[in-house]
């Protein structure tokens, strides 16, 4: 472990995190509210303390990253700029104390979307932008997004990239990472504008529909209305964001193909059928299930049903209804859906349809050897097999997933918060949904989590963002060992 | 007629002994000398020991002089690179190579009309897999040949003892049926080959090879008291190339496979190959595997292993502990008599395959198919009679036919006309010949056109 170079390249990144402040800075002077001076103090301190880091630790030119220091950068990276981008809330007084703060910022950056915020409307301009902005940026990665732009990083950005983007089975879609991260990012940019613009088309300004857009596409979740997207209650509005939280919800590197001019890959994509599939049929379910006991036309039960699925499912968490007035079948199939997330490589959270279907074979595979002890059986996706070690480190995920999940859970429980909205808590942030049930559902916030709550939740967050594996291994002792 | 094949392994060891019998100039070429020392021993051919792909070995074998090449190793590329290099040194001869590898497939018309200019791919284990199904679902059947696309069937099967036609002449068969019965073109009995006449009669055992329509094929049968029976599942033992191929096209028709395979790296490819059919690791001899997995219950058990006593015991096995059919693959010769006597009657070859898929290449004159039945002492096949041959224009009985030869079907036009002594062969018809060995030279003969030499 290079510590040295760890902790420049952590410069690195906040000095762009700086950067990027620019925008926020932008429309704070454009509506000339009271967002300006926290984002140059916030802004100022950023850049300072990545510059700082730069110059001290400043190394001889490096020419390889290894596994392991690439996953303790993304992890140290991913902490570092959850702390700098809150310092523009903190220091903007309208979010309350710092563990607020840090608790929004980290929200943003692993997409979540799970806020503290009791009256978002009165919040200034700036600083909603900032809150939606750093959404976008951590939806397709901000390490991604540096290996992208910046030549220096392409030496080790394979171990970056696998860090941060932990897919199952990692497609490269150029022979060169930076290449490869370049795309994802112009794809990513590309359906992010398509969106602006029929966001723009359905009435919303440009401010409200950037804001939106900007969490739409990293299936982040933030609003800049108190009551989400039911604010807007248009048929139109509902249709377009539904539209695009199923495209965040696909693996990019099929959008890829599909405007490279193939339009068949979602189609031959076994793990895009699945998720398109477990969309429609839970969308049936719910409608069917809420028709007649909530709403009283098929019409309304479909656009609130599938509305509340698509943004649960793919982990975006909008909300159009209170799903909590629903009856019980739904909530539940809700809760199952935050567990069972998007596809793998798209900009949702979750388990990741990819692993939830590997996981299925794999206990067919059992059951199957149960009957034909001699058989030999590959577990196969696209009809491919899936190597051992993939399906070993898929099977460790989900352990890992549970378990962290029971855990953290029975964390929050002791400190006095209810059953329901402990585990829907937990469940909503390592997921990187948003909002949960009980007192943290879709008509509520996070600010009465208590103190230490908070913590464990931010803690949930990274895990889920960056995929358990890089963040747990940071307490693996042996990871620290020469 | 010279002809030059690379590769004395099973493929090329049983084509050159079939054309060696047919009086061509056969050279052999290996880089095994042991496997071209057997070759040497056993067959009237030159052997050249050296690597078929090589220019210089080409030419030493009289390349230039050569009709036909035949690259038939076990390597893909080995066979490719040999025909490209002869067509480099003799542009003329006649290329074809034996392509194992399925990713070849769709490339087979493109590899005629570009630069390698190989006239054929030729994979005998396509054929291979193409008669175990044919023969699948028919008990006793030995042959099933489809000719003319499938609209005529020339089939073999071995009569019953308890079959209403054993021991009934020929010519009181309609008699005792009470219709039309099909051309019963030979009739093998105790390994001799008969072509029988009106006074001949059936007897059980009897190997009755007769062609057919497609659609009277199942009256056909039904005349021999043979029924097509659907097939449902079936379990293969030996997980080689054939096995692999028969499995795919198995899952294709949605028939439940099972294969049995002893190498756990081949289970390993098998089981990344194939979605449907169940891979089990195992001995196909291991009664408490065959138990474990329902022989009892299997339409069909196909052994296919390496090993023809291997293959032979456990199709034996298999009969015993219940499975309805087997069908065992034999390559010896020397065991074909011994099948019928131990109760295997359904047997396929792979030496017989591979020189079916060559005949039809080799034959002069316009051939489209042709076919050696078992024990290769007879040849069915289907040709263009060209105007210019000898064939056209008369009726049957005026043609000089070879003793041992019959005219057994004329197809005109999309009809099939079974023919009789009046019958004139026209231009452009396609006839299908029923021959014995000796008189093939003289039926190629025949059917060539009189300037064409190759």
């Amino acid at each position: 472990m290079r510590w040295h170079f760890i902790l420049s390249i952590v410069g690195i990144l906040l000095f762009f995190l700086g950067l990027c402040m620019v925008f926020p800075l932008f429309f704070g002077l454009y509506y000339k509210d009271q967002s300006v001076i926290p984002l140059l103090k916030a802004m100022g301190i950023t850049l300072v303390a990545g510059l700082s880091l730069i110059v001290c630790f400043r190394s001889a030119k490096v020419d390889y990253i290894s596994h392991r220091e690439g996953m303790a950068i993304v992890a140290i990276g991913w902490t570092a700029i959850g702390l700098f981008g809150a310092f523009p809330f903190y220091l903007g007084s309208e979010f309350g104390t710092f563990i607020d703060a840090f608790f929004e910022s980290v929200s943003g950056f692993t997409t979540t979307g799970s806020s503290i915020l009791t009256n978002i409307e009165g919040v200034s301009k700036g600083l909603l932008f900032w809150r939606s902005f750093i959404q976008w940026l951590g939806g397709m990665g901000i390490i991604v997004l540096s290996v992208a732009i910046l030549p220096f990083l392409g030496v080790g950005g394979m171990q970056l990239y696998k860090a941060e983007v932990p897919s199952p089975v990692p497609d490269k879609l150029k022979p060169r990472i930076r290449d490869t991260a370049m795309i994802l990012w112009k794809v990513y940019a590309l359906i992010s504008l398509a969106e602006v613009l029929f966001l723009m088309f359905g009435g919303m300004d440009l401010y409200d529909a950037l804001c939106h857009t900007f969490t739409t596409m990293p299936t982040g979740g933030f609003s800049t209305k108190n009551t989400s997207i039911a604010h807007y209650n248009s048929v139109y509005l509902d249709t377009v964001f539904i539209f695009f939280m199923v495209l965040a919800g696909i693996n990019f590197s099929l959008h890829y193909q599909f405007l490279r001019g193939k339009p068949l890959a979602f189609w031959r994509d076994s793990e895009c059928r699945f998720f398109l599939g477990a969309v429609l049929v839970l969308t049936g379910i719910v409608s069917i299930n809420i028709y007649g006991s909530v709403y009283e036309t098929l019409g309304q039960a479909l656009r609130f049903g599938s509305f509340q699925v698509v943004s649960i499912v793919t982990t975006t968490g909008y909300a159009t209804a209170d799903y909590e007035l629903w009856p019980a079948m739904s909530q539940i199939i809700l809760i199952l859906c935050m567990f069972l997330g998007a596809s793998a490589g798209s900009t949702g959270g979750g388990m990741k349809c990819l692993r939830v279907m590997l996981y299925f074979k794999y206990c067919y595979k059992e059951l199957f050897s149960l009957i034909h002890p001699h058989a030999v059986k590959h577990i196969k996706i696209g009809g491919k097999s899936v190597p051992e070690d993939v399906m070993r480190s898929v099977l460790g995920f989900m352990g890992l997933y549970i378990g962290l999940f029971a855990f953290s859970s029975v964390l929050i429980a002791s400190m006095g918060v209810d059953f329901m909205t402990s585990i829907a808590a937990v469940a909503a942030t390592i997921g990187n949904i948003g909002p949960g049930l009980g007192m943290v559902g879709p008509a509520d916030n996070f600010a009465h989590i208590p103190y230490l709550g908070k913590w464990v939740l931010i803690w949930c967050m990274l895990l889920g963002r960056l995929e358990i594996y890089t963040v747990i291994i940071l307490l693996v002792p042996e990871f620290w060992r020469k | 007629m010279k002809i030059i094949i690379v590769g004395a392994g099973e493929v090329g060891f049983n084509i050159a002994s079939h054309l060696a019998f047919e009086n061509k100039d056969v050279v052999v070429i290996d880089n095994n000398p042991v496997a071209i020392r057997h070759v040497s021993d056993n067959l009237d051919v030159q052997v050249l020991n050296g690597s078929g792909s090589s220019p210089v070995v080409l030419k030493q074998a009289g390349i230039k002089e050569a009709d036909i090449l035949l690259a038939v190793t076990d390597s893909d590329e080995t066979n490719l690179v040999a025909c490209l290099v002869a067509n480099i040194i003799s542009p003329t001869t006649k290329k074809l190579a034996r392509i194992r590898s399925a990713d070849y497939d769709e490339y087979h018309d493109t590899f005629r009309d570009h630069t390698p200019h190989i006239d054929t791919l030729i994979n005998p284990e396509i054929e291979v897999v193409k008669t175990i199904h044919r023969i699948m679902n028919v008990p006793g059947a030995v042959d099933v040949d489809d000719f003319a696309e499938g609209r005529v069937k020339f089939v073999g099967i071995h009569l019953d003892k308890s079959a209403r036609l054993a021991g009934v002449r020929l010519s009181e068969i309609s008699a005792k049926i009470g219709k039309k019965i099909p051309l019963i073109a030979a009739v093998i009995r105790d390994e001799e080959l008969i072509i029988p006449r009106g006074n001949d009669r059936l007897l059980a055992g009897d190997l009755v090879y007769f062609i057919s329509e497609k659609d009277n094929y199942l009256d056909s049968l039904a005349i021999f008291d043979k029924q097509v029976e659907p097939i449902g599942s079936v379990l293969i033992i030996g997980g080689g190339n054939i096995g692999f191929r028969l499995a795919n096209l198995l899952e294709e028709k949605a028939v439940l496979t099972k294969i049995i395979e002893k190498d756990p790296d081949r289970c390993a490819q098998l089981a990344e190959r194939l979605s449907k059919a169940v891979i089990l690791h195992g001995d196909g001899s291991d009664q408490g595997l065959l138990r474990e997995e329902n022989i009892q219950n299997m339409d069909v058990v196909i052994t296919l292993t390496d090993d023809e006593e291997t293959n032979i015991l456990t199709s034996l096995l298999a009969k015993r502990m219940g499975a309805a059919k087997t069908i065992t693959k034999i390559s010896k010769v020397s065991y074909l008599p011994l099948m019928s006597m131990i109760g295997l009657e359904q047997v396929v070859s792979p030496r017989l395959s591979a020189v079916n898929t060559i005949l039809q290449h080799i034959r002069r004159g316009k051939v489209i198919s042709a076919k050696s039945i078992k024990n290769e002492q007879a040849e069915i096949m289907e040709a263009v009679a060209l105007e210019t041959s000898d064939i056209v224009g008369k009726p049957i009985k005026k043609i000089n036919i070879p003793k041992g030869a019959l005219i057994t079907g004329i197809i005109r036009n999309d009809n099939v006309i079974i023919p009789s002594g009046e019958s004139v062969i026209e231009p452009n018809d396609r006839i299908i010949i029923f021959s014995t060995r000796q008189a093939i030279p003289k039926i190629e003969k025949i059917l060539a056109v009189k300037l064409e030499y190759f």
